[in-house]
């Protein structure tokens, strides 16, 4: 084998490698469906977070979701959680990659509200580094121009 | 199965419309460098021929996947002139998703036969209608300034006389 | 020869250009909802779940792993597979490999394509190397419309018979509760006077780009005999693959290369002792992105004589009446979901057999029926099913 890829590195050792560099332009949407939808709208029209409830398998998910994953039901009973709730882990990102929301070093974390069994992914602030720590209790910051975006709460604070 | 339910208030939907180019790498290997080096540097289209069946590949490559056997350096410079065997104009407006550019319209494309045997298919000189009818002959016509783009360095193809 | 295997449970969404009310997930679970209520059967009878669709086509990123929850695959077994067009019968075939090895007794296999979320031409023509520069920028539907040049000017073919075989799909689709376009044509003047979309393929030549999904429930022969009374049988399955752009990625204007499609149907026949195409299969759902393409593929399935497929539409022996039934649903031409496009061609297949197509189905007794996929660069899925094996 090693005798093998020899022989062809030889072979073309006299041709030139070339990169070609381009670009791919595909506009995409995202729907967030009837479900997604009233969740964002909620937040964005009544700074309410809400979640749907399976009353079979007891499970509230937030953000809300359509179908139940453990019971295949669909879902359409809706429930107000708490905007407070507890940080079940978090890290802290030092590097920008161009697609984040702010600018780093920025802290993202799992919280999950309290009346919810899920947690959510976000962002939080106002925090000391130092006294980050899993089961810390925080609060949702709603942002002043809401829009229907996830980033309509700004970010979560501790309590 | 499901059937679609009439609405009786119009809800409210969100979307989240995504429209940024993304760049991207990609490497051409040795044999398809070949074609891009010569293109830019020498404005010839080569190629490489199959050591078992001696039909020429195209584009450059490694492996003839006919006789599945690895390909040599045995090179061909081909002529740029070949046939048009069949054409169409495009009228609707297209992105052109390697450049992110919008693209003339409408605008001919066919596929074209080079005189060496092998197939590619690329943009018309001609633009008319009724004229692209009867064009058979063509000829490669190289940009004046390569950008290493292969066969993106070519600009277009003319119509020659037979 | 593995394990028998059967189509248990088929489900479609209805198909539009739009759907802002759903998810790409959501969408597809209303097609397995639609399956597993069709098959009476409960998320937890199915053992593995397999999906496909297009993937870059939406820009979402591993689809599969976004709707394990919809689609009841949660804590389950199962892959995605992408194979271009073909890739709605791909998935089917992989079900039935499962299947027939005698590793699952029950799969549920999904084909889907939310296309309101993307943009599918510059998706196909983003998907060629970069070698071919900007030269093939015309997505899929250039390269058909050269390969309609090729068949008017090969086989005289007019323009009349194309519009033909439009108003035939545009019947079927007004009689299918989930075809996209429903148009209500009442002559073929209608057709012939769309506008070009790239010459000489009109607008109404064809396909739309459609919002569904479709999904169909395979079972092992004594789990199916348990949870239906019309299985109906999976008898084979072929795949061809041909390498790309060798002459044009459909079809081919140098008339002296070898079609997937010619060779998938010799593989089938053989394998199947059949040898009367037309007789012993009763009707067949075909993958046509254009009308001209269906008249093409009837001769490479060797549902007539070499050049003469623009005949079988003027007699019209393919119609729903017919003699040999093609595409009663409406085609591709009416509906295409692109991922799901030719998993819908093997369940209305499947539909025609059991005898459960309502309105569309065809007046001839279906006891064999063929469902085909045609991909990117010229790649072919052809699928036979029967009533009894």
């Amino acid at each position: 084998m090693a005798e093998l890829m020899q022989d062809r590195v030889e072979k073309l050792k006299d041709l030139d490698v070339f990169v070609y560099h381009g670009k791919i332009y595909i506009p995409n949407t995202y729907t967030a469906g009837a479900v997604g939808s009233r969740f964002l709208i909620e937040i964005r029209d009544n700074k309410k977070i809400m979640g749907t409830r399976c009353s079979t398998c007891d499970v509230v998910y937030v953000p809300a979701r359509s179908v139940c994953k453990h019971c295949f039901s669909q879902l359409d009973k809706w429930v107000e959680v708490s905007d407070k709730g507890t940080l079940l882990t978090y890290t802290v990102a030092g590097q920008s990659n161009g697609v984040q929301p702010v600018d780093p070093p920025i802290i993202y974390g799992i919280v999950q509200l309290d009346g919810a069994s899920t947690g959510m992914v976000h962002m939080l602030s106002e925090v000391d580094f130092e006294k980050l720590a899993i089961g810390m209790r925080v609060r949702a910051v709603f942002a002043e121009k809401r829009v229907g975006s996830i980033l309509d709460i700004k970010y979560f604070a501790p309590l | 199965m499901t059937t679609e339910k009439k609405a009786e208030k119009k809800p409210e939907y969100i979307k989240v419309e995504i429209a940024r180019p993304r760049a991207y790498k990609w490497s051409s290997g040795k044999y398809l460098g070949k074609l891009y080096k010569e293109a830019l540097e020498n404005r010839k289209l080569v190629t490489n021929r199959c050591p078992k069946c001696k039909q020429l590949l195209w584009p450059p490559a490694g492996v003839c996947g006919r006789c599945n056997v690895e390909a040599g350096e045995d090179w061909v410079v081909m002529s740029g002139e070949g046939t048009v065997l069949q054409y169409t104009y495009l009228v609707f407006p297209l992105w052109d998703p390697h450049y992110g550019d919008r693209l003339a319209n409408p605008y001919p494309t066919a596929t074209i036969k080079l005189d060496d045997g092998v197939f590619l298919v690329h943009f018309l000189e001609e633009k008319d209608p009724e004229k692209l009818k009867n064009v058979k002959r063509v000829q490669a016509v190289w940009k004046e300034e390569g950008r290493g783009r292969g066969l993106g360095d070519i600009l277009y193809f003319r119509t020659i006389d037979e | 020869m593995g394990n028998r295997v059967a189509i248990v449970g088929i489900g479609q969404t209805y198909h539009k250009s739009n759907r802002k009310d759903v998810t790409q997930p959501e969408m597809v679970a209303e097609a397995v909802r639609a399956a597993l209520t069709d098959a009476q059967m409960k998320p937890k009878d199915v053992e593995a779940v397999f999906t496909s669709n297009m993937e870059t086509f939406e820009g979402m990123y591993l689809p599969d792993h976004m709707m394990v929850d919809e689609v009841g695959a949660f804590m389950k077994p199962g892959l995605k597979v992408n194979t271009g067009g073909t890739t709605g019968a791909s998935v089917v075939e992989e079900g039935f490999h499962f299947v027939a090895s005698g590793l699952f007794d029950t799969a549920l296999v999904i084909g889907f394509e939310k296309q309101d979320c993307g943009d599918t031409t510059a998706a196909i023509t983003a998907a060629v190397t970069p070698v071919w520069g900007k030269g093939v920028a015309t997505g899929a539907i250039g390269e058909f419309a050269k390969q309609a040049l090729t068949y008017m000017q090969k086989t005289g073919a007019k323009e009349e018979h194309a519009a033909m075989i439009r108003l035939k799909a545009d019947k079927g689709a007004c009689k299918n509760p989930y075809a996209h376009l429903k148009l209500g044509l009442k002559s073929i003047e209608e057709v012939l006077n769309s506008g070009y979309l790239v010459w000489p393929l009109r607008l109404l030549d064809f396909c739309p780009q459609s919002v569904g999904a479709c999904a169909l429930i395979l079972a092992s022969e004594h789990k199916a005999k348990k949870i239906t009374k019309k299985p109906v049988w999976i008898a084979d399955v072929v795949t061809v693959h041909q390498e790309p752009f060798r002459a044009g990625s459909f079809g081919d204007p140098t008339g002296t290369e070898e079609y997937s499609q010619d060779i998938a149907a010799e593989r089938l026949y053989k394998r199947n002792g059949i040898t009367n195409p037309t007789k012993d299969i009763c009707m067949a759902e075909i993958y046509e992105p254009s009308n001209w393409e269906e008249m093409s593929h009837y001769e490479h399935y060797h549902f007539c004589e070499k050049n003469e497929g623009w005949k079988m539409v003027e007699k019209g022996i393919t119609e729903m009446e017919g003699a040999f039934p093609v595409n009663p649903s409406g085609g591709v031409i009416a509906t295409n979901p692109i991922g799901a496009t030719p998993t819908i061609r093997v369940a209305e297949a499947a539909l025609q057999v059991r005898g459960d197509a309502g309105e569309h189905q065809v007046t001839r007794d279906v006891h064999t029926a063929m469902a085909t996929a045609l991909g990117g660069p010229n790649w072919t899925v052809v699928t036979l099913l029967k009533r009894s094996l």
